[in-house]
């Protein structure tokens, strides 16, 4: 049922494939973001048009409400596979914009039931930010892509 | 002309996220209002906008408002822009204001009072080492300048050493002020920012310390801050277990681990045991 409103909405809305792409990677499904749909979107990284695209969806997602906390996790998974395995330009684009990983650090959203969803973007965004501060240590992940 | 058509859409939002960060709740405040305004100031490179929202909130006249915006300011000023802090010299009297204004009857006036003192403080040492950033953050070339100069260093650390117990004083007038039985998640979320800066500041001062020790070669001189670095240290271990005993407060932030033994300072890879 989501995922036809979703595919009104991406019509609607106007999203070019590739936004489209980024869209569904980072939705609010229990599944996903696929090895394959990240895969797909690194490629694209490498071409300037659709990079931008690419990171003014991420950025949209990442900022997104609590509610829509799994927006935010795949956002942060994605990213975090783009900075490995996509274009130079991924790095240099989360280098500028290091406060919107940084400030997810203290993100918190606990459901109805108590359940506390914010734990492992906090852990993620934690990881992440590290990473872009060590500049050896994100050089060489990014040249031993096997690790992924 | 009515005045919300004369700020512009983005503006506009800013001072929702400002409004709804201290709501007259008595929760925390939520950090992803706070963090709209800390993302604001980046995407802006600016902060005019988020004073301007601070100063025009009908804050006055509710102790729980005026405490939230207090925290909301103090983690602007650590994870804002840059110019934020710039920004911040020119409202130090609004500040101020802020610690002026709590009734006498509330559990927060003193916790006001002290928490607008703090936050000028803080706003006095950068002022003064321009080079900081809002949560201290390692920076290699400043201790490299700091080494060239001893007598900056040492004068540098004295003043965040002041900052130190200064942050130690706050949090001691939080724990104080918990009551039993009751949510204290708003007065509690006052201590998130107080950890991030007396960590910030202690990283800082043993990085800074190190460096002046391995290039000074002067002992003696060095012993009055080594010895006011090492009574902060057990402090600052007693404040962080202190934090650990609240639930709420552990399950948003991580809280820092030091070593029951406080660090070397005599060398760079020796991270435990006594010199």
């Amino acid at each position: 049922m989501s995922k036809l409103v979703r595919s009104i909405k991406n019509v609607a809305s106007g999203y070019t494939t590739t936004q489209v792409k980024v869209r569904n990677a980072t939705s609010n499904d229990m599944y996903g973001p696929t090895i394959l749909e990240m895969e797909e979107i690194s490629q694209l990284t490498y071409q300037n048009y659709e990079l931008l695209e690419i990171m003014d969806m991420v950025d949209k997602r990442l900022n997104d409400k609590g509610k829509n906390w799994r927006h935010v996790m795949k956002s942060l998974v994605l990213l975090d596979y783009l900075l490995h395995c996509g274009s130079e330009s991924v790095v240099l684009w989360c280098k500028d914009n290091i406060y919107i990983i940084k400030t997810l650090r203290e993100f918190q959203y606990v459901d109805e039931t108590g359940a506390d969803h914010g734990k492992s973007i906090r852990i993620k965004a934690k990881e992440m930010t590290s990473l872009l501060l060590d500049d050896d240590k994100l050089r060489a992940e990014r040249s031993d892509k096997k690790q992924w | 002309m009515s005045f919300k058509g004369s700020l512009s859409r983005v503006e506009a939002d800013l001072s929702v996220s400002v409004r709804k960060a201290t709501s007259i709740d008595e929760t925390a405040p939520k950090r992803k209002h706070v963090r709209s305004c800390i993302v604001y100031t980046w995407d802006h490179r600016s902060s005019k906008a988020f004073w301007n929202g601070m100063r025009l909130q009908p804050l006055a006249g509710n102790d729980i408002q005026v405490f939230k915006a207090l925290i909301t300011i103090h983690k602007v000023l650590q994870e804002g822009h840059p110019s934020v802090l710039k920004d911040a010299q020119t409202n130090l009297n609004f500040i101020e204001s802020l610690g002026r204004s709590p009734t006498s009857s509330s559990s927060y006036s003193k916790l006001i009072v002290e928490y607008s003192r703090f936050l000028l403080r803080k706003l006095h040492f950068h002022k003064n080492h321009p080079a900081f950033n809002g949560m201290f953050e390692y920076e290699e070339y400043i201790s490299l300048r700091t080494i060239n100069d001893p007598n900056e260093g040492y004068e540098a650390i004295m003043d965040l050493m002041n900052l130190q117990d200064a942050v130690e004083d706050f949090q001691k007038l939080v724990f104080s002020a918990l009551h039993h039985g009751r949510s204290n998640e708003c007065k509690i979320s006052s201590l998130v920012p107080m950890i991030a800066e007396s960590y910030g500041i202690y990283r800082f001062i043993v990085s800074m310390l190190r460096a002046m020790h391995a290039t000074t070669n002067d002992d003696e001189a060095l012993e009055p801050l080594r010895a006011r670095f090492y009574s902060q240290h057990a402090r600052l271990l007693d404040f962080y277990y202190d934090c650990s005993t609240l639930k709420y407060l552990t399950s948003i932030v991580t809280i820092p681990k030091l070593s029951q033994a406080a660090p070397n300072l005599f060398s760079e890879e020796d991270e435990s045991g006594p010199s």
